[in-house]
């Protein structure tokens, strides 16, 4: 008896978090949802699903806060048409190499643990992907622009995609005596590529 | 066993030739000093080495392993390899002063040798009991040992002083290898070969998105492998405090992070 007790008050705890739900947990559940119905588990066309998943991705990143990061310094070196073009070519670039890996969806939920406050009006959004084995922890970096929210930065098990972008790009520049064009345009060829293979690539 | 040390000692060697220079630009240097890469020369002779390797030997047999072998064989053989660990896992565990840990991986382990057909079968991971992979380079990162300069190792890969001196205590502790040495002593050299095809069967996809989307693979992989080697230490280091400030250390991933304003 005490515990179906214990089970029910669980059941209402967990069943019905929606009207106790912090904003920055529901802005990245929501985003999850809508990639996981529309895209991850769509029966849409390749082309279909990737034009879905750019426009949410989009809409959901700070984007130039992100470009400014992972250029460090070599985005006060550029000039504004180049920031524009690296910022274009950049987008483009993630959002392929997502869409790559979109067959490696295999039923996976995300459960949402909490936020913690970072510096300014950044927040962490802790969050797991519950696997087959271990969940994969995944923390969700996001800041708070009057009422909406967008994602600086996600980080897989410790990893920062933004200090993993910014690390790369920088041992790309120094090697290419900081020209930022020369890795717009590095970009753009490796999108291509991600069009060519994909278009080929058997549905596994 | 002599084997390994030799190889060991050969990689260390290797390690003492090439050394780049410190910048004394201000922000060379601190890109320098993150990177924590004084062997960078060297070890990006090894990568090419090791890709070239990997493209020619290593990436073809693990493409014909997932091709002939079927994916219930594959994953018996992960699990058997992978409950072989357990024990080095269960000492490390004790040794970062994680009880409830070694309590679950020895669970874990009894479960799977005895219910799952001698660890073929991951009997415990479908009751939802965690998995954990303590190595002892994780326990000297627990103890405060620094991870020291990166290493890329000749066929291992990525790593950095700390954790190639753990990777080598653990395969020289793990009971399985000792229990085998006077009976089989090839035995060692096989687990590890089929481990080694095994993880890179697991890892084919994955490592093929992220080099095709890398404009510097080496640096991608070195950021990759530090930031998550200080997750694992953290995980398991209770409220690591900062030796010079006294304050709580943070994660590597709270950095600061500008946003952008308009000019």
């Amino acid at each position: 008896m005490k515990k179906l007790a214990v089970l029910l008050i669980a059941l209402t705890l967990f069943c019905k978090p929606v009207y106790a739900v912090e904003p920055a947990i529901q802005f990245i559940s929501d985003l999850a949802d809508k990639i996981i119905t529309n895209v991850l588990t769509s029966q849409d066309s390749e082309e279909k699903k990737i034009n879905y998943f750019r426009k949410e991705f989009t809409q959901a990143l700070d984007l130039k806060s992100i470009g400014q990061f992972v250029l460090g310094r070599y985005w006060k070196m550029a000039t504004t048409e180049q920031r524009d073009a690296f910022l274009d070519a950049f987008m483009e670039f993630t959002t392929l190499t997502w869409a790559d890996r979109f067959h490696m969806y295999n039923g996976q939920k995300i459960i949402f643990a909490g936020t913690r406050n970072a510096e300014g009006k950044q927040l962490y959004v802790d969050s797991k992907i519950m696997n087959d084995g271990t969940p994969v922890e995944v923390i969700w970096r996001v800041r708070q622009k009057g009422d909406s929210f967008k994602i600086i930065d996600i980080i897989v098990e410790g990893v920062s995609m933004a200090m993993s972008y910014r690390n790369e790009y920088t041992a790309f520049l120094q090697k290419n005596g900081g020209d930022v064009s020369k890795l717009t345009d590095e970009l753009k060829t490796k999108a291509q590529n991600f069009q060519l293979t994909s278009s080929d690539k058997t549905k596994k | 066993m002599k084997q390994i040390k030799l190889i060991f000692l050969c990689g260390l060697l290797i390690l003492g030739t090439g050394c780049t220079c410190r910048p004394t630009d201000p922000a060379e240097l601190a890109v320098y000093e993150a990177n924590n890469d004084p062997f960078e020369p060297t070890n990006r002779a090894v990568f090419e080495f090791n890709q070239s390797v990997d493209k020619a030997i290593i990436k073809p047999i693990a493409k014909g392993y997932r091709f002939v072998v079927p994916k219930w064989l594959r994953a018996a053989i992960y699990n058997f390899s992978l409950n072989l660990r357990q024990p080095v896992y269960f000492v490390n565990a004790l040794l970062q002063g994680e009880p409830k840990q070694a309590g679950i991986i020895t669970k874990r382990f009894f479960l799977n040798t005895f219910l799952g057909f001698w660890g073929t079968i991951d009997v415990a991971g479908d009751m939802k009991i965690p998995a954990y992979d303590n190595d002892f380079g994780q326990t000297l990162g627990v103890w405060g040992v620094p991870p020291g300069p990166f290493v890329m190792l000749p066929i291992l890969g990525p790593s950095d002083v700390r954790d190639a001196v753990g990777y080598g205590v653990d395969t020289v502790a793990a009971p399985i290898n000792w229990a085998t040495d006077s009976i089989w002593p090839g035995f060692i050299y096989s687990r590890m070969a089929l481990e080694g095809i095994d993880t890179r069967e697991r890892a084919l996809d994955f490592l093929d998105s992220l080099e095709n989307s890398s404009t510097d693979y080496y640096a991608t992989l070195r950021t990759m492998y530090q930031q998550n080697r200080q997750k694992k230490v953290n995980d398991n280091r209770s409220a690591p405090v900062n030796e010079e400030t006294g304050e709580a250390e943070k994660a590597s991933y709270e950095f600061d992070f500008p946003e952008y304003e308009d000019e």
